[in-house]
């Protein structure tokens, strides 16, 4: 399952490295707290998070995240998108709240790298 | 010499104690030594005024502040230059601030004046973000002629490298601010890694017992904002020296002491410090030459009711060393003869678990010489068995007849002290 494919099904737009949305997702990740994500997300995760700061790029970049889902309708700047381009990350802006998106992402067969599966 | 609280909130702040009303403040702060506080609320300034009403009556100095939530929740302080430009950027905010509050669940949102009365209450969600990025928010905070300082830094909620991973390269803070849960050494090493913002210490004070918990110490002529900012971009001479927690850290007490010796008429102080945690023993020791005292004022001299101090109610330092060093199954001893100097000495077992934290040497001196710049200090640290020593005489003498209390004095005496200590805990 590669991000677009993903983004088509929670009624998401493809920002930032388009390009990158071949990209296979392995597993996924959600939290609002960047440290954590440097901290705990995997290579290859889809990171779902409802910030849109321009740290979300230099986050997925340094984790070699498969790419970034901004939840709630929201939106990345011009500018975020541009440096998103530039380091090869896509962000896909969803119309969904997070819960919502995590469960469609487990439909698909993406899971979280937790002990209990 | 100025010690500075720069992030109270008030009654206004729906996480603030009812008895943080204007007079209450300023009492706490008085009663702990503080010269300054700013007075920020969460995203709103309607106390700023009246507590700085009740800090000229009181005679402390009271900076216009807001601690505003950015739309990643990250909190960033903002100090101002005056009360109408903290009640400017609150018209601001106010305009870009979601949500109503909840009483029964978030608390009540006071107004007060400087007579302790309620001029009534807010109902917008002050514990809300506004829509406002960190970018924006430091942007609007500059435009009012305010500095921008990212608040307590070391927590993970609400501290921007917690929300955002990083300080966003290019962020133009004028300070980052660490809270009372770390000491500054740490704090520099994790939080502050050659990004060279000046480092402040604040108590996030809620409640009054916690006012002046955390301060930073500034030189600065009178403590005002504009010096504030002086100091804070280090011009003019102004200068932040460093900061902490002065009812927790040795260091404070230590420097309370060392004040005292000035005061006592010393010419020569003599610290030592010896950590010995193979032994389970850490041992400090401040000598001074200055007019000592009799045996019945040494008797009573640690007793925290004594006092030859008016400015504060009861005298800190040595009580508070006594204090620690019981608490961690040591003790202190003082000797002194009249005319012969005092001699300090508190003991501890290293790894007792009440034993409190060492906290920044570096800021014991930096203080203790930018306020006494003729004052002869010997320093020596030990550490299982290494060694740093430091002689101000060394310094003067390495300015060639620039005053240590100088820009470039400063400096120096920073630089020498910071690779010192780095070096004993290599």
């Amino acid at each position: 399952m590669t991000v677009a494919e993903i983004a088509k099904q929670i009624g998401g737009v493809v920002f930032g490295s388009t390009a990158d949305a071949d990209r296979p997702v392995t597993g996924g990740y959600v939290s609002d707290l960047l440290s954590d994500v440097i901290a705990n997300a995997q290579e290859g995760d889809l990171w779902v998070t409802l910030q849109k700061h321009v740290n979300i790029v230099a986050v997925a970049h340094l984790n070699s995240l498969a790419g970034i889902v901004i939840v709630n309708g929201r939106q990345p700047e011009p500018d975020v998108s541009v440096r998103a381009a530039e380091e090869r990350v896509p962000i896909v802006s969803t119309p969904l709240p997070a819960f919502d998106v995590v469960g469609i992402l487990y439909g698909l067969g993406v899971h979280g790298r937790g002990m209990l599966c | 010499m100025f010690r500075l609280d720069t992030h109270v909130h008030t009654c206004l702040s729906p996480c603030g104690e009812l008895d943080m009303h204007p007079p209450g403040i300023v009492k706490a702060a008085l009663r702990a030594g503080v010269d300054a506080v700013a007075v920020c609320d969460h995203n709103s300034a309607e106390n700023v005024a009246a507590v700085h009403r009740a800090g000229r009556k009181a005679g402390l100095a009271v900076l216009a502040g807001m601690e505003v939530t950015t739309e990643e929740e990250v909190h960033i302080v903002a100090l101002l230059p005056d009360v109408e430009s903290a009640l400017t950027l609150q018209s601001r905010v106010y305009r870009v601030l979601p949500g109503r509050n909840h009483d029964a669940l978030f608390g009540l949102q006071v107004i007060a004046n400087e007579d302790e009365e309620v001029l009534g209450f807010t109902d917008r969600l002050l514990l809300g973000a506004t829509t406002w990025s960190v970018e924006t928010a430091v942007a609007a905070i500059h435009e009012l002629g305010g500095l921008a300082i990212a608040a307590h830094v070391d927590r993970e909620r609400f501290g921007i490298i917690g929300q955002l991973g990083m300080i966003p390269p290019g962020l133009g803070l004028d300070a980052i601010e660490v809270s009372v849960r770390m000491v500054l050494p740490v704090a520099r090493a994790q939080c502050a890694p050659s990004a060279g913002f000046p480092v402040l210490v604040a108590s996030d004070a809620h409640d009054p017992k916690d006012v002046g918990r955390g301060v930073t110490f500034m030189f600065l002529e009178q403590p005002d904002f504009s010096e504030v900012q002086q100091a804070l971009t280090g011009r003019n001479g102004r200068t932040v020296l460093g900061g902490g927690r002065p009812m927790e850290d040795l260091s404070l007490h230590v420097l309370d002491i060392a004040q005292n010796a000035v005061e006592a008429g010393a010419t020569m102080i003599e610290i030592d410090l010896t950590e010995d945690p193979g032994g389970d023993r850490l041992v400090i020791e401040v000598r001074d030459n200055g007019r000592g005292m009799d045996a019945a004022t040494a008797a009573v001299a640690a007793d925290p009711f004594f006092t030859t101090r008016t400015t504060r109610t009861v005298g800190m330092g040595l009580s508070l060393l006594a204090e620690a060093a019981r608490a961690a199954g040591g003790m202190l001893s003082l000797e002194s003869e009249p005319g012969q100097g005092t001699r300090v000495k508190a003991t501890f077992r290293y790894g007792h678990i009440d034993r409190a934290p060492l906290g920044d040497i570096e800021t014991t001196l930096m203080v203790l010489l930018a306020g006494n710049p003729r004052v002869d200090v010997l320093f020596r640290h030990a550490v299982s068995g290494r060694e740093f020593s430091l002689c101000s005489m060394d310094v003067r003498a390495a300015l060639q007849g620039e005053n240590l209390a100088s820009p470039q004095g400063l400096a120096l005496l920073r630089e020498a002290i910071r690779s010192g200590e780095s070096q004993l805990a290599g």
